[in-house]
Formats: C-alpha cells, structure tokens, sequence
C-alpha cells in the first residue's frame, strides 16, 4: 500500500518507525520500563510500605491510589464512548467496538494491580470482602461493582471477537449500565467523606462520569491514530470519519469538563468556605499550582480545545494530539484531586505548624511503580493488537 | 447487668504539655517507635500575649469513640466495630490496609501499625478497662486532666462531672456525636 504522509511531521515518524520493526522497538522500551517498575514492586515488598512509600497518617494516599483511579476512569471512558456505537445505535462508533473494550479490560486490570500495591493486604480483601462485607462502605461497592463490569466487559469481549451481536448487544448494555454505576460510586468513595470538605458532596460522582468519556474519547484517538501510524499505512477513510466525529464529541466534553473545573473552584473560593479553600488554593497558588496551571488547564483543556474547536486543525492528526494532551492533563487532575482532598490537616497545632498544609511528594518506588503500570498497559495492548484481529465491524 | 458506655472527660487547662499520656500510651500499648505513630496526643495552642504576659492552652486527645462513626461506616470489610459499650475496636486480621478510615476520621486519630499489620488507634486500653483498671493515659496524667467512666451509670464521676459542668466535643458540625467531652 502506498504511504500517503498526511503531514511533514508525521511522514517523518513513519520513516523512523516503520512497520512491524518499530512496535518492536516501542514494546522493548516498554519492557524496560516494566521491568523497572518489577524492580520497585519487590523493593517495596522487601522493605515495606513505611520506607518505601512518601505516605504519612495524615497523607495515606497517594500517587498510587490517584494512578488506580486514572486507569479506571479511562475503561470507564472506553466503556462509555464504546456505548455511543454498541448501545446507542450512532454507527460511525461501532468500528472501534473490539479495541475499546481490550482497552478498557487493559486499563482496569492494571488499575487492580496499581492499587493492590497502595493496599497492605490485597490478598487478605478478597478473602474479607466476601466473609464480613459492610454494604455502607464505598470501597466495598467499589470493589464487588467493578468486579462485575470487568466480567461483564470480558463476555463482551468474547461476543465482539466470535461475531455473536446478539449477546454483545444484551452484554454492551448492562456493561453500560454498571459502568455509569461503578464509575459513579468511585466518585463516591470520595464525595462521601464528611471530613473532607474538598472532596464531599455530589460533585464527584458526576465529573467522574463525565472526564471518564473524555478519558475515553482521548485513548480511543490515540489508538485509532498511532494504530495506523505503526502499521505504516494510511488512515482507512472510516476510521477518519471516526476521527471527525471522536473530534466534535471531543471538544463538546472538553468544553463541558472547563465548565466543571470553573465551577468546582468558584465554590472553594467564595466566602473561604473551611477546608474547601485550603485545598482549592493548594491548586490554585500552592504546592500543586504548576499540576494544575501548566498540567490540567494548559495541557489538559486549554490547548487540545483550540485544536478540537478549530475546523482546520480538527485533522486526524489534531484529534490524536488532542487526545495524547487531555489524556496527560487528565493523569495530574487525577493526582490533584486525591492529594488537595488530603492535604488540609484535620488537626492543626498552632504552635507548630507554621505552615496550614501538609506535604506529600511521591517517593521514586511509588513513581517507578507507576511508570511501570502504563508501560505494561501499553505493552499488552500493543501485543494484543500484533497477535489478535481487532479491525472492526466495516473494516473486517 | 445493664450496658455501659465508656467516655472520657478533660479538663484541658489542667494540661501541662509533659506527654506523660502519651509516652504511657505507646508503652502500654505497643506503638511502634516511627514518625506519625501515636494513638494520643497533645495538641498546643497558639502563643498569647506579648512578653512577659504570656499564656498558652493544651489540648490531650485520641480518639473521640464516636457514636456515630465515620470509620466504621467506611470499613469495607468491618474490620473497625464498634463494641457494645461504645468503643471503636480495629480486628487486625480483617484489616486490609486501604486506609480508608484514615481519611474519613476528622479527628486524625488512626496511624498505620506496620508490626500488627493492620490501623491502630485508641481503644480506652480495652486491655486494662475490663480489669477494673484505668487507660494508661488516665492513670499516668500528673495533673489528672482526664477522667474515664460510663456514662450510663449516672454515680460515676463522669457522669457527675458533666451535670456539674460545662462541657464542649471536638467538630460538633461533623455529627460525629463524639464520646470525649471537653470542660468549658
């Protein structure tokens, strides 16, 4: 097939990784990565959470649970936006049907490992959340309702590749269905805490849905895009036309999701509401104000919606880079929320603290660990899209 | 035999900041030596005044044995409970370490144990009590700050101590319904 390079910049990336040579290349820097982050996981069994982890008694969760909540988040997202084409009849959404679902099995699988690790005993919860459950707590909901999105995106999983529409259709639904609820219910676990005025409230549940489908919308750019790209041949025109749409739907959530973060600010900041405004004002000016300024709103929002809303700079290309920027974006607003919802001390000691917050500053096990988390998760993809036949329904 | 429902009462001002309670607490109680291990504490106020008249407050805690209980709410696994008398308890061995109820206690009163394995936090000493003895705290404080009883037993100088007195709770906004009464 004749290259066709839609641009300079990529013409070039194509000539440097071509074919099949350049995922091989891609998947043995991603191996190292692995590895490493192997290396940090027996490290942090062999000495122990307290040395090897920056978490404290008033800071207990960190980049770990913030990592396991971005990975989440995006299968719910691929969930989601896989829905619009499965579920919800919009037909140009049903190609990308097997690779969003891989994905979304991907990505929270690795999110269950990510956070086996903040976890002292994870071996220990499997046995007690089935012996003692206590059905007020959100982490126990947690844990049973993604238990059952997981098998029910696995069925789905298995009716996508055997061609079985009937089922996938039935299956795509309740997988719909318990995506929305455990996804909610994630945001819950937050928003339940009274003591954490940042994070309590109904607020959570919702923007969780909502950056969930602009998680997805972003990965499924990304993969669509660099799939092609690998593979050294053109865009097919109805993934393009895919693209185009993914694009549109893009900078509607991203406008969306401006609309959330402006009004979860307004509130913290207005009559220096107690705890609510430390924690904004942590975002805003203090130790998480370049996550914030440069991360989310730059990076995240601003620029991949100038490229979305703009006709001409809406190209394939656009989209994916759109996607590469908000999916980066979305990472920090991940760790912001879960680190700002702590950093305000339940208990201040005048004479003490001169500073009103506390501090948390990821150790190198818990960033190696992280590293290693997404270089696995694109790894298994990456190998998944070598060894299995993922074209979708119009492409086959 | 009719139920109990253990509390605590302080009388901050007695305070003078000497941690006889909490050194008695780690003793008492196997608290591993590390940085942010401790079931109690003793919070300083600010500075007042200017030089010479200076004035200064303290304020002991641990946990506040709430009625209604954000840890035990959240537990996924009820490994926190709250025993018949009103005592918030930790069942090591179903503890699976998400620290949940550290984020959902206001009052900052759990810490990790890594030798048990499992959230530590004060339990009145639930070892001593049911002896007839006092929680290490209590029998250690030189200027006996706190005074342990049951509420429910209206003769106990709990009890008479908060009909003869004032008396405050620790962040009455969160609907915690605490069991550590503070005199005013």
């Amino acid at each position: 097939m004749k290259v066709m390079p839609e641009n300079a910049a990529i013409g070039q990336l194509r000539q440097a990784l071509p074919d099949k040579r350049s995922s091989t290349a891609l998947m043995a820097l991603l191996g190292v990565g692995v590895v490493a982050g192997t290396a940090a996981i027996i490290y942090v069994l062999s000495v122990g959470h307290l040395h090897a982890y920056n978490l404290t008694r008033e800071v207990p969760w960190g980049i770990l649970i913030s990592t396991y909540v971005f990975f989440v988040v995006s299968s719910t997202g691929l969930c989601l936006v896989y829905s619009l084409g499965h579920v919800f009849g919009i037909k140009k959404f049903e190609i990308i049907g097997k690779r969003a679902i891989l994905l979304a099995i991907l990505t929270l699988l690795v999110g269950f490992g990510t956070i086996a690790m903040e976890l002292n005993h994870p071996f220990r919860m499997i046995i007690w959340v089935m012996l003692n459950p206590n059905l007020a707590s959100p982490i126990w909901w947690m844990g049973t309702l993604y238990g059952i999105y997981l098998v029910l995106l696995c069925v789905e999983f298995y009716a996508l590749m055997k061609h079985k529409h009937k089922l996938a259709a039935t299956i795509g639904l309740l997988g719909f269905i318990a995506a929305v609820t455990a996804h909610s219910n994630l945001g819950a676990v937050f928003g339940l805490l009274e003591a954490r005025p940042f994070w309590h409230g109904s607020f959570l549940p919702i923007y969780f849905i909502l950056s969930a489908m602009v998680s997805g919308g972003a990965l499924l750019a990304m993969i669509i895009y660099l799939n092609n790209t690998f593979r050294g041949r053109k865009i097919p025109a109805d993934e393009r036309n895919f693209m185009q749409s993914l694009g549109k739907l893009q900078a509607l959530l991203l406008g969306i999701l401006i609309f959330f973060v402006v009004w979860k600010i307004i509130p913290g900041l207005y009559g220096s509401p107690p705890g609510k405004f430390e924690a904004t004002m942590a975002m805003l000016t203090g130790p998480l104000s370049v996550n914030f300024w440069l991360f989310e709103v730059l990076i995240g929002l601003a620029i991949p919606f100038a490229i979305l809303i703009n006709k001409r700079t809406r190209t394939a290309f656009g989209v994916m880079l759109a996607g590469v920027l908000s999916t980066v974006g979305i990472f920090f607003m991940r760790y912001d929320l879960v680190v700002a919802g702590q950093l305000v001390p339940m208990r201040v000691d005048k004479a003490e603290n001169a500073s009103p917050l506390l501090q948390y500053v990821p150790s190198p096990a818990e960033i190696t660990i992280v590293i290693g988390a997404i270089c696995l998760c694109v790894l298994l993809y990456v190998f998944a899209e070598r060894k299995l036949d993922l074209k979708g329904m119009q492409e086959a | 035999m009719k139920v109990k429902r253990f509390a605590m009462v302080l009388d901050s001002n007695k305070c003078i900041d000497c941690k006889a309670c909490t050194v008695a607490c780690k003793v008492e109680n196997n608290v591993p030596v590390e940085e942010g291990n401790y079931r109690n504490w003793v919070s300083e106020g600010a500075l007042r005044g200017k030089f010479p008249d200076l004035g200064q407050s303290f304020q002991p805690g641990q946990c506040m044995q709430c009625a209604n209980t954000p840890c035990d709410h959240v537990c996924p696994t009820g490994a926190t409970w709250v025993n018949k008398d009103g005592i918030v308890l930790v069942d090591d061995h179903k503890c699976i370490g998400c620290k949940y109820c550290m984020t959902a206690c206001p009052y900052n009163a759990r810490y990790y144990n890594e030798t048990t394995g499992a959230v530590d936090k004060c339990t009145f000493c639930v070892q001593r009590i049911y002896k007839g003895r006092q929680p290490a705290c209590v029998e250690t404080c030189p200027t006996k700050v706190r005074v342990f009883g049951d509420l429910n037993d209206p003769e106990s100088e709990v009890s008479k101590l908060l009909v003869k007195h004032a008396y405050r709770v620790e962040k009455p906004e969160m609907g915690t319904d605490p069991f550590l009464f503070y005199l005013i």
